[in-house]
């Protein structure tokens, strides 16, 4: 709902740079087929500015948004998908090489990232290379909000992201560069990221 | 999990609004929309509505006005998935007298649920019955799950008390009283196709 931006507008309708975020996303993903968005807070605004890029988007309501966590969320969108799905977080811009990289991916992983933001979701790497835990206070990495899982794997859940991956681990993890938006200062640096280019 | 589909008619199965499109070519174009608007402020409750649409076009011939919409544009991809799917349904408050032709045209003769109509000298003289859309849903078992399609206002009780609700805006702009309700909303036909190809697939797999 983007509280701490105080955008008064969901965090996937921002503007940067002339287009809606949601928008930069899915641009990367136009040659995604299957594509479904999770609304609820002003659900229609949402949908009506994504309408104007590609009308074949599904649309999945989470009405409980107040009271349940992005992993609710998630949990509703996979159903009746393919093999594997990939999740991404509707505040976060991904570098558009890193999101090529990432859409041939052919098994899962967990997308993480340098550690850059005020109160990160941390993860715990091993020594083979594999993610085996979330951790806000140890770990060499973020965690992105970009992670894909093979559908009949997964369950359910009303809390986050990372509590449907964690009893999947260990897990292997892909390293992109991204930028998340949670307060006015992020959203001036994803401006300032989008503008040079993504440096 | 055996699972059920039901369709609404007007906008989902049809490219265009049927009533509309009839009172156009019949020259009853203005008072229609006048009725439609009314009825979408909310000034004018369904069955009132519904009436009062109907006698709009009372005086045309019941066959002119059935061959009409049997020439209306329907979604190819949502045909199609009918003739594919025995599971599915048609449910609207249209009237038989007008839709029969219809139904036949595109292979749902026997799976349509609709209002009933009398007819005297090919002029409608009163509506027998008009179907509550949600009353479809008890007509079929408890344990099958039943997925609904619809756009309009009302579509609202058989969209929320099916187990999955899914508005389409493919044709016109969704209701905004479904959105509160729907499970998914989707503005492609094609896509909509697709995915009630994959819940059917997943449902046959749980029980």
């Amino acid at each position: 709902m983007g509280t701490r931006l105080g955008a008064g507008k969901p965090k996937a309708l921002i503007d940067i740079n002339g287009k809606p975020l949601i928008a930069h996303t899915l641009e990367l993903l136009k040659d995604v087929d299957d594509v479904r968005i999770v609304v609820g807070y002003q659900a229609e605004k949402v949908i009506d500015a994504v309408n104007q890029y590609r009308n074949d988007v599904i649309f999945v309501y989470n009405h409980n948004y107040q009271q349940n966590g992005t992993g609710a969320s998630v949990s509703l969108a996979k159903k009746y998908s393919k093999k594997f799905f990939l999740t991404i977080d509707g505040d976060i811009l991904i570098h558009p090489n890193d999101m090529k990289k990432i859409l041939k991916s052919e098994e899962e992983f967990i997308g993480v990232c340098e550690p850059s933001t005020d109160d990160p979701v941390l993860v715990d790497i091993d020594k083979n290379g594999l993610v085996t835990g979330f951790s806000r206070k140890h770990g060499k990495y973020e965690w992105t909000g970009v992670t894909m899982l093979e559908s009949n794997k997964v369950s359910s859940t009303d809390g986050h992201v990372f509590h449907l991956i964690e009893p999947l681990l260990p897990l292997k993890y892909k390293l992109i560069r991204e930028k998340e938006i949670d307060t006015p200062n992020d959203y001036k640096n994803a401006i300032i990221w989008v503008t040079n280019g993504y440096k | 999990m055996k699972t059920i589909f039901l369709f609404d008619l007007d906008s989902t199965v049809t490219k265009e609004e049927i009533l509309p499109t009839i009172a156009n070519k019949v020259g009853k174009g203005a008072e229609m929309r006048e009725l439609t608007e009314k009825t979408m402020m909310g000034d004018l409750p369904f069955q009132e509505s519904f009436r009062s649409r109907v006698a709009t076009l009372s005086d045309s011939s019941v066959k002119n006005v059935s061959d009409m919409i049997s020439e209306i544009e329907t979604s190819p991809a949502i045909v199609d998935f009918l003739k594919n799917h025995e599971n599915s349904y048609i449910v609207t408050s249209n009237l038989d007298v007008w839709i029969e032709k219809l139904m036949k045209k595109i292979g749902m003769e026997n799976r349509y649920f609709c209002s009933k109509a009398t007819v005297k000298n090919d002029k409608i003289v009163d509506i027998e019955h008009i179907l509550s859309k949600d009353s479809v849903r008890d007509k079929f078992s408890n344990r099958a799950k039943i997925v609904a399609v619809g756009d309009g206002s009302n579509d609202f009780d058989m969209l929320r008390k099916a187990d999955i609700g899914i508005s389409y805006g493919g044709v016109r702009k969704i209701a905004p009283s479904l959105i509160d309700i729907s499970d998914y909303s989707v503005y492609n036909d094609n896509k909509l196709c697709e995915l009630l190809n994959n819940i059917e697939k997943e449902e046959a797999q749980s029980e």
